[in-house]
């Protein structure tokens, strides 16, 4: 046995026991163990493999810093790639396996690669790969995926439910160690509103693993009694399993709330993760010190990890990482360790001190060699000896586990990820945190200092000046008496030459000391670009542990100050957010909140297929019985709407109201078309250009009274419009006196068209609807028989007599219901969006299709619109320039193909007849094309250039995409109708 | 991930509910001004590293036009007004 | 030929089988509310007061000179009429282009921050204010009727996706909806 569950003490519950399974293999371990701490105390060590060399590897940490112990958490949908098992609370029934490894992981075929490691150095990529190109993507890079790598991707949906949500407090306290726990009682007991978080299931950070007693307590019971006074004041909020991994703009914080990672099964009715947006004023980083893993020749041997790992694995979870232990440190960090196991009864081979002289003192009997640096380990799966140098003599040491301790490094990435960058510190011979203003500021060892007292009242002493600086009388509190603490200063040590083995630097990575030589010489000196040469600090740990000791090496090598060299850029995430926490519940069909118009039951009903435009849902066709394909229901409907009626919903224009003395002009001024003279109860199209000259919308806007109208905009532009609308009256023209609102979601709206119209609209409305009473272009309020107000509009978008009726949204669908009834015997038809695209083709309508951004009005055939003699609209002055008046500018005319049934697709390109298809002989682009059933022919609307002077020519519509050309006469777009007969009925 | 404008109207709200609609500095000139000055009010925009003046239409709350002073580099934000104040000001100077 | 038009409300479906003895938390969402947008001329900041002085209503600030005015007893045309006597003022009903979820309970401030960005603290939003506001994804109106109770108003045509993220929101607390009983 060489690691193993000591009798007693830790913080488990060893009441609980929970069996769980790794690679297949069923052990038991106690509820308050991490997976990697019920591994421990069952004697597995070998964990992982490495990335590169599938180096057999355990763990290095305790924490969230882990590169090793990455493992594959659960099965099936829910398995979980790269957790670290560090972190992963044990619970029941835990399913676990290892990663990286085949067939197994004590016997890893991969491990070869460790044989090619002289060839597998730092850019050997670049070096290897780089001929012949056409190599990489199918063979090189498929080759290396397989070789190297972490956990697989889970690929089946995940069944898990995720959340985001806000908080907003006065004060955030990252980390619940002694420093933070001190700063949230001060700042909380002032009545701040205070938000305490911390990634671990418990408070206490440091104090949960420390041998020390405070306030006559041990830490870890100290730890608890803050927790509870702070769980009782009702202004601050505790947030266990919470990691804040990124700090942003104004003082926002992401964090990420481990809800329901550490059950068996999780609840339907809760998130497993909730992703949270913390809105601070002040913010105080407690999150603690890293300690800094020793470079040495075979430091990556399973049971090599760091004295704070040593101790939080003995003090916290009761367990002994190995049954003679030797310790490598520079600092007091390593003699406490000793301490500690010898007090539990752990066996210390000796204190490898790489310091000549220290006042640290090691329990009695134990061996301590100063001045001596470990060379090389022993051991397979496990280390079994080491090797040390002491001036020149090589000696040979037994051990099944070695606690290194090489300094500290504060936990300051939060701070750095708005652009400053560490400060290196020669005095704590450490990168401290930027000063970043008083908004943010670091406390305890996070700020450098080294006992547990020092954090005690760091702590206190930051919180009293945030309160004080937010307005809140904060009064001093006590500092309890901290018994057994040690001093954990240490002389730094970047690498210890002369190994037998690799040094690893980077463990996750695999990147070793000679790799950052191989950088330096190879001229890859600058720290990001070491960092991207060798892979260094790089996936999923972030070089959390390794970053450090990169940059000191990197300035030993180079007979630097760590100052000179700086670190790499500090990003978010600190620790791997899954993608379910980032998206939320937004995801499938809730990507996004989808429209649905009033009159969807209404369509649904007669059978309509729906098309998602923007957020809308619209109905696009409605098939009837027999009906196989939507063509033949399109081409019904069009024939319908032509001899008899139909019935299509409109709601999902946009609608303003417009109020105010100013809103004629106001109109005058947005439209390039005139609308001062526009008489009450009548409706006038309308055009909005851009500032450039460019078409920006279309609509009818109608006058209901002498200051109000309502104007309606398209589906798709709606926002838009509304916006430009605001920016005129409220940046150009804020002295016009005009407001509007939009009322789009207040009305039902109905187009029915055709014939029949009339007839039909006068069996559901009250009012006169003669040509002479209500003529093309009426728009005013009307009375439903049975007295619903409404509001009548006599326009048309296919060319035939046709109503648009609005009715208050709740009533759209009964009233589209009645209207169905009062037309069901003169055959008016549900007609969909399909329908309306062709009606408007055949009488040469625009929409987007045509107003893409790029035309003009007179390129649409709307140039008689704008009216010039106006001093001024928008898009006036820049429309007449040069290059928008130009005469080969492409024009909107009509195509028929001169085969009748040759389709067109809108988007082909258009070639003279007889020209080669190239971007040279490129004429232009259908840009909307259908089959006209009223003309038994396909037909299009294209952008033809110099089109107007060239109707009656023969031109080719080429089609690359389907790889057809299709010869078409031009002709004018208006198909149907052209004396505009039918509108006038 | 986050960051936060404080509206004069509706107190502080997240990035989210503004949509920015470009520099606020540029005035539309008259009808009757040269094309170069028109050409330059369409086209011509400074990408300045710093101190900027920018529209943030409040979409989602006010529906109100805000030009918010900002530094491009760190964000950090130092007014935000709204723009028919600011205009009708201007007239008025 | 009299018609008898049926007046439907958008999330008939959405509350169709909810039950109906509610929990603690709870959405109610009224059948059919009145509510006017009521816009301000020239001086916007002038009539906030006036607004106020009329009883059977609440003015819901929504930005400079703009409010939903939210009846509790007058009709919408003899509300609208009221408030057009009163010079510089539009008004637009919107009772059919609005859908009012009242929500309360003792987790509804937990439920919301789940919904909105703002903080809903009471010392920084406190009863009777109001504010347009992202509320599930859609712009929509929060007002705090009560410690524990604030209505949202929510476009109609995302009433929907607004209910059925809310409902999710309000899993975890066991949250129910309704018609209200009017």
């Amino acid at each position: 046995m060489t690691s193993y569950r000591l009798d007693r003490g830790g913080a488990i519950n060893r009441a609980q026991a929970l069996t769980f399974t790794f690679d297949g293999r069923s052990y038991k371990g106690f509820q308050g163990d991490t997976l990697a701490s019920a591994l421990l105390a069952n004697d597995q060590m070998l964990m992982g493999r490495s990335f590169k060399y599938h180096r057999p590897r355990g763990p290095v940490t305790a924490g969230s810093a882990e590169p090793n112990a990455l493992m594959t958490i659960g099965s099936g949908p829910r398995a979980e790639p790269n957790a670290r098992a560090t972190m992963v609370e044990l619970h029941q029934g835990l399913v676990a396996s290892s990663q990286n490894r085949w067939p197994s992981l004590r016997y890893d075929i991969g491990a070869v690669n460790s044989l090619l490691s002289p060839f597998l150095g730092a850019g050997f990529y670049y070096k290897t790969f780089m001929w012949p190109a056409a190599f990489w993507e199918k063979i090189y890079e498929p080759l290396i995926r397989r070789a190297a790598g972490l956990g697989k991707l889970v690929l089946e949906a995940d069944p898990d439910r995720y959340e985001k949500a806000w908080a907003h407090c006065d004060l955030l306290v990252v980390g619940a160690g002694p420093a933070g726990l001190m700063a949230a009682l001060v700042a909380g007991r002032a009545g701040l509103r205070v938000i305490l978080a911390d990634e671990s299931l418990s408070a206490g950070g440091s104090l949960l693993s420390e041998n020390v007693s405070v306030g006559g307590m041990r830490a870890a019971d100290f730890a608890r009694t803050l927790a509870e006074e702070l769980a009782s004041l009702p202004n601050v909020t505790l947030m266990a399993r919470t990691t804040v991994f990124g700090w942003y703009d104004d003082m926002v914080f992401g964090a990420v709330e481990r809800v329901q990672k550490h059950v068996a099964s999780p609840s339907p009715e809760l998130p497993v993760e909730r992703l949270w947006r913390i809105a601070a004023k002040r913010a105080i980083l407690a999150t603690g010190a890293e300690e800094r893993p020793l470079v040495f020749g075979g430091n990556d041997r399973p049971g090599v990890m760091t004295a704070t790992a040593a101790r939080s694995y003995l003090n916290r979870y009761g367990v002994a990482i190995g049954g003679k232990v030797a310790i490598f440190t520079n600092g007091g960090s390593g003699y406490r360790t000793a301490a500690d196991l010898t007090a539990c009864g752990v066996e210390v081979t000796a204190v490898i001190d790489a310091r000549p002289q220290s006042i640290d003192v090691a329990p009695a009997g134990i061996r301590v060699i100063r001045n001596a640096g470990v060379i090389g380990t022993k051991g397979r799966h496990r280390i079994e000896g080491l090797l040390l140098d002491r001036s020149g003599f090589e000696e040979v040491v037994g051990c099944d586990a070695l606690a290194m301790s090489g300094g500290w490094s504060p936990i300051v990435h939060l701070m750095c990820q708005r652009g400053e960058k560490p400060v290196w510190s020669e005095e704590k011979q450490s990168f401290l945190a930027p000063d970043v203003g008083p908004a943010f500021t670091p406390v305890g060892s996070a700020a450098g200092l080294q006992t547990v007292s020092d954090c005690l009242r760091d702590g206190a002493a930051r919180a009293m000046a945030m309160s004080a600086a937010l307005g809140f009388a904060a009064h001093a509190a006590e500092i309890p008496d901290v018994e057994g603490e040690y001093d954990a200063a240490f002389a730094p040590v970047w690498y210890v030459p002369g190994a037998k083995d690799k040094a690893f630097v980077d463990f996750q990575n695999d990147v070793a000391v000679a790799d950052l030589g191989i950088a330096q010489r190879e001229g890859f000196r600058h720290i990001e670009h070491t960092k991207r040469y060798t892979t260094a600090g790089m996936a999923t740990d972030q070089g959390k542990l390794g970053n450090v000791n990169t940059s000191g090496i990197v300035a030993a090598m180079r007979g630097v100050s760590p100052a000179e060299i700086g670190t790499t850029t500090f990003r978010p995430f600190y620790t791997p957010v899954s993608f379910g926490a980032l998206a939320g519940v937004a995801r499938g069909e809730h990507a996004a909140p989808s429209r649905i118009s009033p009159l969807h039951g209404w369509a649904k009903k007669n059978g309509a297929s729906f098309v998602e435009a923007g957020l809308w849902y619209r109905s696009a066709w409605f098939a009837r019985d027999g009906e196989k394909t939507w063509r033949e229901s399109v081409d019904r409907e069009v024939a319908t709407v032509r001899a008899h009626a139909g019935l299509c919903d409109v709601s999902t224009l946009g609608k303003i109201e417009i109020f105010g003395a100013g809103a004629a002009e106001f109109l005058d001024r947005v439209y390039c078309n005139g609308f001062l003279r526009l008489p009450v109860g009548k409706a006038r199209y309308g055009l909005m250009l851009r500032e450039d000259g460019i078409v920006f919308d279309d609509g009818t806007t109608s006058r209901l009274g002498d200051n109000h109208y309502v104007m309606t905009t398209t589906t798709a532009y709606a926002a838009e419009v509304m916006s430009h609308l605001e920016l005129c009256a409220q940046t150009f023209w804020p002295e016009l006196d005009v407001r509007f609102v939009s009322v789009s979601d207040q009305w039902a709206q109905m187009s029915l068209a055709g014939p029949k119209a009339r007839l039909i609209m006068s069996r559901v409305v009250q009012d006169d609807l003669s040509d002479a009473a209500f003529p093309f272009l009426a728009a005013r309020a009307v009375t439903l028989r049975g007295g619903l107000k409404a509001r009548l509009f006599r326009i048309s978008f296919s060319g035939e007599l046709a109503y648009e009726l609005a009715v208050p949204a709740g009533y759209g669908e009964a009233v589209a219901d009645a209207i169905m009834e009062a037309g069901r015997e003169d055959g008016v038809c549900a007609y969909g969006v399909e329908a309306l695209n062709v009606l408007r083709i055949e009488k040469g309508f625009v929409t987007h299709n045509e107003l893409d951004g790029r035309t003009t009005a007179d390129d649409v055939g709307l140039g008689r619109m704008m009216a010039m003699q106006k001093p001024d609209f928008i898009g006036k002055r820049l429309s007449t320039r040069f290059g928008l008046t130009a005469a080969d500018r492409l024009q909107m005319v009509g195509l028929k193909p001169v085969e009748p049934h040759k389709e067109i697709h809108a988007g082909a390109h258009l070639l003279k007849d007889q020209a080669k298809p190239s971007l040279a002989n490129d004429q232009g682009y259908v840009s909307s094309a259908c089959f006209s059933p009223t003309l038994g022919s396909f037909i299009a609307l294209a952008m033809l250039k110099s089109g107007r002077e060239r109707i009656g020519e023969r031109i080719v519509v080429w089609d690359a995409l389907r790889g057809a050309e299709v010869p078409v006469d031009v002709c004018s777009p208006v198909f149907v109708d052209p004396e505009t007969v039918k509108l006038h009925l | 991930m986050a960051s936060l404008i404080t509206c004069p109207h509706c107190g502080t709200r997240p990035k989210e509910e503004f949509s920015i609609r470009g520099a606020a500095a540029p005035r539309r000139p008259s009808a009757g001004d040269r094309d170069e000055v028109w050409y330059a009010y369409v086209y011509v925009r400074d990408n300045p590293k710093g101190l900027t003046q920018e529209y943030w239409h409040h979409a989602a709350g006010c529906r109100r036009f805000l030009v918010v002073e900002r530094d491009t580099l760190t964000h950090e934000v130092f007014g935000v007004t709204d723009a028919a104040a600011l205009t009708r000001k201007e007239a008025a100077e | 030929m009299t018609l008898h038009l049926l007046h439907r409300h958008v999330l008939e479906d959405h509350l169709a089988g909810f039950e109906t003895s509610p929990n603690p938390n709870h959405v109610s969402v009224v059948r059919r509310p009145v509510i006017l947008s009521v816009l301000a001329h020239g001086d916007l900041e002038a009539f906030a007061g006036r607004l106020a002085a009329f009883s059977t209503m609440s003015a819901r600030f929504c930005g400079p000179g703009e409010w939903l005015v939210v009846g509790s007893a007058a009709g919408a045309d003899e509300l609208t009429d009221r408030l057009g006597e009163v010079a510089g003022l539009s008004v637009c009903d919107q009772s059919d282009g609005k859908v009012v979820m009242a929500i309360s309970g003792p987790s509804v401030r937990k439920i919301l921050a789940k919904c909105v960005a703002v903080d809903l603290h009471q010392d920084v939003f406190a009863e009777g204010e109001g504010a347009n506001m992202l509320c599930c994804h859609v712009a929509c109106h929060l007002a705090r009727t009560g410690a524990d109770a604030f209505e949202i108003i929510v476009p109609r045509s995302f009433a929907g996706s607004v209910f059925e993220e809310l409902m999710e929101m309000g899993r975890e607390y066991a949250l129910t909806a309704s018609f209200a009983q009017s």
